[in-house]
């Protein structure tokens, strides 16, 4: 048993999270997507990488405030159709992303990587009021 | 009269078979399987029946170039080429092509489309069930201009109706077989505006038919709508209401079944009492990402069985409503998995019901800005990347048809949308990537569009309607959409 392996069965995950493809990248960049199962839990990666620094693509959500530290990472460039949606609803499957620096503004429609601390567990921005269920922390992006 | 009609029939078959026995082609599987369809369409007859129940299936922004490819999609899921893949709606015997434009606007939305199925009128962008002659969001002008449903009419003459969508429930393609309302936006209180006292919310208006028997069953996603802000659902999420009522539990007093889970929808009793069912706070998920949800083509199973125990038949109301909402995401591969989805739901509600006694309709409300690249070789992947014809044979070559740039290109591309080559941080300039055909074919690939806009639009080029079952050859050439609720209507009228 390797340490995936056994840190799944120890979780007590199904034996479906343990046969998720195991996201294969030669720069170990995984894409957002990776961090979830189909059902939203964690996927296995995410647990066994929480707390290192990981590089994740993805898309840069339009900031929600100016001047910001802060930005959502989404797995497909974020839409807010004006005959579908009343508000912007931001999908399940998204990434808080807390960088060192103030943020310079990627088009939303740009793929980047970040890298950055991974953390999982619910968490509440007192700024913003964001809550996030995932984040990376210290981060850092560039186009990808 | 009717003997010399088959004598001359006679004749034409005769003539045809001769005239096959003289060309070289004859035995060609193309030539042979034509004589068949000529045979067969010969042979049809037009079902003049009373209809008892009416189904109506609507793929939100289906149009004919994404129903094309949901078609490829499908053949090549199941193997083949694609091209030829037949969708069981494409095997209905009707058909027509359908002009969607509303009474202001050359390009729909769902609002006005979802109008002229349920009315038979057309009227503006963005109001469903008003007349014309109202502004949007001019609630005080709204008195007396409310049009009467198709569910309201059939319902007065007995008939059980249900709702689907796999959006949410108040959206506006199932909101057009319940409500009325000059802005299709007015899902909850908290958009109506203050002072408006013509019309409830969208959802409210849900559960006020409900009450009065219009409505039997309603399955969908938009729970957020129904529940009060300070209220958190079964998945952890708050509603949107500020008028502190919990319209769910308004439907429970009222003896409806509520189910939120694909737990709860497998243990609801089916036996045509009303049910509620709001899978999502939103939308529902794509059928690609779909965990912990009923299927479209369960929901759809679910309804009609729970209809048929009314002996005078139903009118039930089928939407996939996120073909619309990945093609607004300029993502094809989820366009195509939800139009699948679609088809699904459409076979089994064919095998749920009698053709003699059941009128299926299969159609969209608008189209998208979709379009095609060419001359791709047969079998080139429908998400993935345009591959030379091979002059040799029949499959494509294993060669990417590139632009004038030196770069490939996929055979889906957007008029507009996301997936723009020009990028805001480059001053609205850019250039196409490179791309790979495993790139392309990634479930979240976003397809390369021209203008750049934060959400793809709809277009205004025709859909088609295709049909089964009483009357439906009543739909033939190219028509107005409003003339889909005068078959339907027509149809479980007729004598």
């Amino acid at each position: 048993m390797d340490r995936r392996h056994f840190l799944l069965a120890a979780l007590g995950l199904p034996a479906i999270a343990a046969a998720a493809p195991w996201p294969a990248r030669a720069d170990d960049t995984i894409r957002l997507r990776d961090l979830y199962n189909k059902d939203l839990s964690f996927s296995g990666y995410a647990l066994e990488r929480e707390g290192e620094r990981v590089s994740i693509s993805g898309y840069m959500a339009p900031p929600l405030k100016a001047e910001s530290h802060f930005f959502v990472l989404t797995n497909r460039p974020l839409a807010v159709c004006p005959f579908c949606e009343t508000e912007a609803q931001w999908p399940d499957d998204i990434l808080a992303v807390y960088c060192k620096r103030v943020i310079e503004v990627i088009s939303f429609n740009t793929r980047i990587v970040t890298r950055g601390k991974l953390e999982l567990g619910t968490f509440t921005d007192p700024e913003t009021g964001f809550v996030s269920r995932v984040r990376l922390a210290d981060a850092v992006y560039e186009r990808a | 009269m009717k003997s010399a009609l088959i004598a001359s029939l006679a004749v034409a078959f005769s003539t045809g078979v001769a005239l096959a026995q003289e060309l070289p082609q004859k035995d060609s599987k193309w030539f042979t399987d034509a004589q068949a369809k000529i045979q067969e369409m010969v042979a049809r007859q037009p079902n003049t029946k009373r209809a008892k129940n009416v189904i109506l299936f609507t793929a939100d922004g289906n149009g004919v170039g994404t129903n094309y490819a949901i078609r490829l999609f499908s053949g090549q899921q199941a193997g083949g080429l694609g091209d030829d893949y037949v969708q069981p709606q494409e095997a209905f015997p009707n058909l027509a092509l359908v002009k969607t434009y509303t009474t202001n606007g050359q390009t729909p939305d769902s609002a006005p489309t979802a109008s002229a199925m349920n009315t038979g009128v057309k009227s503006k962008n963005t109001m469903i069930n008003v007349d014309e002659s109202v502004s949007v969001s001019d609630c005080a002008g709204m008195a007396g201009h409310e049009l009467k449903t198709f569910a309201e009419i059939v319902s007065e003459n007995g008939k059980s109706v249900g709702v689907i969508s796999t959006a949410r429930i108040t959206h506006a393609t199932p909101a057009g077989v319940y409500a009325k309302t000059v802005n299709r936006d007015w899902e909850d209180n908290s958009r109506l505006p203050e002072g408006c006292t013509n019309q409830k919310d969208i959802a409210a208006q849900l559960i006020d038919q409900m009450k009065a028997g219009v409505i039997d069953i309603a399955l969908g996603g938009g729970r957020g709508h129904f529940i009060p802000a300070e209220v958190t659902d079964g998945e952890g999420k708050t509603g949107k209401r500020t008028d502190g009522q919990n319209l769910i539990e308004a439907a429970q007093a009222n003896g409806a079944q509520y189910a939120w889970s694909d737990e709860d929808f497998a243990k609801l009793t089916l036996d045509g009492s009303p049910i509620l069912g709001l899978f999502e706070s939103s939308h529902m998920k794509y059928e690609a990402d779909r965990s912990g949800e009923p299927s479209l083509a369960e929901m759809t199973a679910a309804s009609i069985k729970s209809l048929q125990s009314n002996e005078n038949g139903f009118y039930l109301s089928i939407e996939a409503g996120r073909v619309d909402h990945a093609n607004h995401d300029g993502n094809g591969y989820r366009t195509l998995t939800d139009g699948k989805a679609f088809a699904d739901a459409i076979a089994l509600a064919d095998e749920l019901t009698n053709d003699e006694d059941t009128l299926i309709i299969v159609t969209a409300d608008h189209e998208h800005a979709i379009s095609f690249n060419g001359y791709c070789g047969r079998g080139s992947p429908i998400t993935g990347l345009c591959y030379d014809i091979d002059d040799a044979g029949v499959k494509h070559t294993e060669e990417p048809l590139k632009g004038a740039d030196g770069k490939p290109f996929t055979v889906i591309g957007f008029l507009n949308g996301v997936g723009s080559v020009l990028k805001e941080d480059k001053q609205w300039t850019g250039s196409r990537p490179e791309l790979t055909n495993d790139e392309a074919m990634d479930k979240d690939y976003i397809q390369q569009a021209l203008i750049p806009m934060s959400s793809e639009t709809h277009s205004g080029e025709d859909v088609a309607v295709m049909a089964k079952g009483p009357w439906a050859h009543l739909f033939d050439g190219v028509i107005e959409q409003n003339y889909i609720f005068h078959v339907m209507n027509y149809a479980v009228n007729a004598e």
